[in-house]
């Protein structure tokens, strides 16, 4: 049994993987953003890449056939200042924004440069000394002072810039933090944000987490930090603000090597990139309240699948009397009035009898189980046919004339023979149904004005939030796939020959 | 097959056929402009479709030859789907002001919405489901012809498709495109309907590909192509039309919640579900939501009766 559930659930991987295809084709439908959006300030150029990089659009699509480190970007920097080119003041702002990072590709070969160009290089690098926190006096525009500084600063520091050595600090802060460690930290700049940002979750200690983010917020510039004063759920939202920064900027500041510089190929395309947060929950910012899109969906996704469930619970516990009804009573009057009655229910849109029911209780903020009602209207009709018809079908069985021989009594040929093979098909129908059930909350949610998932993501298109809806479509999808997946487990429960049929299916496949 | 039920079907068929006269001859039952006009003497049939220019021109710009026109036959309401009257608004349903079914928020006459909203639905229903229909027509017969490596990628597309609750895939299209319109609108609801059609006709392929005269065809030396469709497509197309019909209706209720919900651009075609969605902001305006959900319920469970006819004329069983 178990068995069959695993590889049940294990046949529904291509599935997510399509369905990860198709989101991915809908977030490349999403405009790009331009410098019209709305940036007339001086660093437009700055913000706009920003934006870019927030969404992988600097990234190729599915093959990245060279992928970019810390390396590489220098020295495309490098080459840019170099040969003054129209980016070379994009590019100094870069220099200094990759920062310690990017030191020990730059000051290597510093002497080796011709005087010109090296004079052009450290002075993009003294915005990286300011921050550094070294005497303006050390920094003098005359440029063989500063090769002289920067000289001696590597050969003081060049031991400083190892990947164990900047683990070893940073661990020593978190454990026993002092203002004079935080200092020398602070000289290797952005070389220590992985270690910084890999101590930066929700174990570590308030006063270590204050000083963590206020280190990486002094050397990335990014004003998101936490205070001795700010209470859990802010503390949460810095450090996954912190986390989905670092996700996407990662590549600024590390070297690929080995292995993963082959995976890298993979691995740095807009959809491994895509596909790998949102497996992860990288799912970004909500564009309309700039809140993390992962602790929204936590927070509304579960009502409005609660909401779906019951109404699906509440079809299925009136289709089922109902249909067993209406199959005994097969052609008479009875089964006329369901019928006419089912009717009326299919013909009947949801958003109309939701809005009727609110218009019934007009005043009223609690709704009680009235949003499970209307939605119990979606799917009552076809599930009250199929249990009709199976119904019928098993009713016409010879055990069952067999059973009625023997003196069995109606009510136990129904409860007892009958009900369970005929259930097989309504757990069918009732996995299929659910996506519709889900859409339908979404209805039904904005009619009787619960702000749960489907509210957010009517107002979110409403103020061009595409992440969110992105996000939405794909946890839909994904807990639609898992329910068919659970549908398909009863109806082995209940039928094993279904279950053998189906893995010979899988096989053949 | 017993009485009610045939009595039922008959209905469903004279309202189905019904609707969609009202759909053709909207512009007869309501219409701001009139349907034969003489002019100098020359009678002019439904000018605004001979002489569009003409008849929309405001009538004091050109006010010499305005004189000369006489109105012959007008339509049976006077007022157009898009007339705004914003002195008129929301007035509730009176016969001796002609607006019959009252005004909305625009001061629109809802009566001539409604109408005009059969035309937009059905078209809009028709075309939806012709391209889903092709689309899973083309897909499920290479998927069940011929089968191997073109089957198991259609069949992961029908898979992957049918993961997406139809109307969070259709929102997240609408949300996701940089300008969301009735085109959009158009192409998410088919893309979200063709697996249906494409899983049918593949397992009807695959079934009728076995049987006796098929390989008869294929040992006679008859191309895959000819097989295809002198054999295998007369076979499927039953279930096409049924398909067809039973998803008109399911077409228009998608829309009608689509534009309920405001998605996209505001309508400004007639619109059933643009005119009920008002009701949200007038809840005193009955008839706002009364009207065209009537209108609604009447189309969706009248169509819904041609398909299920045609589904047992084909099922020869019977329910």
């Amino acid at each position: 049994m178990f068995a069959f559930a695993l590889r049940r659930a294990l046949w529904a991987i291509p599935t997510l993987v399509g369905v990860s295809l198709v989101v991915f084709v809908l977030t490349t439908l999403m405009p790009e953003p331009s410098v019209a959006d709305g940036l007339v300030s001086p660093n437009a150029a700055v913000r706009l890449d920003e934006m870019r990089r927030s969404r992988f659009l600097d990234l190729p699509r599915f093959f990245n056939p060279a992928p970019r480190d810390v390396r590489v970007r220098i020295e495309e920097c490098i080459n840019h200042i170099v040969r003054n080119t129209q980016d070379s003041a994009l590019c100094s702002h870069r220099l200094s924004q990759i920062g310690g990072a990017g030191l020990p590709f730059i000051l290597p070969q510093l002497s080796r440069l011709p005087v010109e160009e090296r004079s052009k290089i450290i002075e993009a690098l003294a915005p990286l000394a300011r921050r550094m926190a070294f005497e303006a006096g050390k920094l003098s525009p005359d440029s063989a002072t500063s090769l002289k500084f920067w000289t001696h600063f590597w050969d003081d520091h060049s031991v400083d810039f190892t990947g164990p050595a900047v683990r070893r600090e940073v661990d020593r802060l978190v454990r026993r933090g002092s203002d004079k460690r935080e200092a020398d930290i602070r000289v290797l700049d952005t070389f220590a944000l992985e270690a910084i940002l890999s101590y930066m979750h929700e174990d570590t200690p308030r006063e270590s987490l204050v000083r963590l983010s206020r280190l990486a917020s002094h050397v990335t510039g990014r004003d998101s930090v936490i205070s001795e004063s700010d209470d859990v759920a802010h503390t949460r939202v810095v450090i996954s603000d912190w986390k989905s920064w670092w996700y996407v900027h990662e590549s600024d500041f590390t070297v690929l090597q080995g292995g993963p510089k082959v995976s890298a190929s993979i691995g740095q395309t807009r959809f491994a990139k895509w596909v790998l947060g949102a497996a992860t929950g990288q799912l970004g910012l909500s564009a309309r309240d700039h809140q993390p899109i992962v602790d929204k969906l936590i927070a509304k996704a579960p009502h409005t699948l609660t909401i779906a469930l019951f109404g699906l619970l509440a079809s299925i516990t009136l289709a089922i009397p109902l249909g067993v009804v209406a199959a005994w009573s097969h052609g008479r009057t009875i089964d006329q009035i369901t019928s006419a009655l089912l009717l009326v229910f299919y013909g009947l849109p949801t958003f109309l009898v939701a809005q009727l029911l609110t218009s019934l209780n007009r005043g009223t903020s609690d709704h009680g189980l009235w949003p499970a009602a209307a939605l119990a209207t979606v799917s009552l009709s076809v599930m009250t046919r199929q249990q009709r018809a199976s119904m019928i079908e098993v009713l016409a069985q010879d055990y069952i004339r067999a059973a009625r021989a023997k003196g069995a009594r109606t009510l136990r040929v129904t409860v007892i023979h009958a009900l369970r093979n005929s259930l097989i098909p309504l757990v069918t129908v009732a996995g299929v149904q659910f996506p519709a059930l889900v859409g339908a909350t979404f209805v039904i949610e904005e009619v009787f004005g619960i702000q749960a998932m489907g509210w957010e993501t009517l107002r979110a298109i409403e103020s061009h939030d595409a992440p969110w809806v992105v996000a939405v479509t794909l946890l839909c999808a994904a807990v639609t796939t898992a329910f068919l997946v659970a549908s398909d487990v009863i109806t082995s429960l209940l039928d094993p020959r279904i279950r053998e049929r189906q893995v010979q299916r899988a096989f053949r496949s | 097959m017993n009485h009610p039920r045939q009595l039922a079907r008959k209905a469903g068929n004279a309202l189905a056929a019904l609707l969609v006269a009202v759909a053709l001859f909207a512009d007869c039952l309501s219409s701001d402009l009139p349907l034969i006009v003489k002019v100098d003497g020359h009678l002019q049939i439904a000018p605004s479709l001979t002489h569009p220019a003409e008849a929309r021109a405001p009538a004091d710009s050109a006010p010499t030859t305005s004189s000369n026109n006489v109105c012959v036959l007008s339509a049976l309401s006077r007022y157009g789907p898009d007339t705004e009257d914003l002195s008129q608004r929301l007035q509730p349903p009176r016969f001796a002001s002609g607006h019959w079914f009252g005004t909305d928020r625009y001061g629109r006459d809802v009566f001539a919405r409604v109408i005009h909203g059969t035309r937009t639905y059905l078209v809009f229903a028709l075309a939806a489901v012709g391209l889903s229909l092709g689309l899973g027509a083309i897909f499920g017969a290479l998927a069940g012809f011929f089968g191997g490596f073109i089957d198991s990628v259609v069949t992961r597309l029908i898979d992957t498709i049918s993961a997406f609750p139809p109307l969070v895939l259709i929102l997240g299209v609408q949300a996701a495109v940089p300008q969301a319109s009735g085109l959009s609108l158009f192409f998410a609801i088919a893309l979200t309907r063709w697996p249906e059609t494409a899983r049918l006709v593949r397992a009807e392929v695959q079934h009728v590909a076995t049987r006796d005269y098929v390989m008869a065809a294929r040992a006679l030396g008859a191309s895959r192509l000819r097989v295809l469709r002198n054999h295998i497509a007369p076979n499927v197309r039953g279930q096409l039309v049924v398909l067809g019909a039973l998803g008109i209706p399911a077409v228009i209720l998608v829309e009608a919640s689509v534009d309920f919900l405001r998605v996209g651009e505001a309508a400004t075609h007639a619109s059933w579900g643009e005119t009920m969605s008002q009701f949200r902001d007038a809840p005193d305006a009955w008839w706002l939501l009364a009207f065209p959900g009537a209108l609604l319920f009447i189309t969706i469970a009248a169509l819904g009766f041609v398909g299920e006819a045609r589904r047992d004329a084909l099922d020869p069983r019977g329910h």
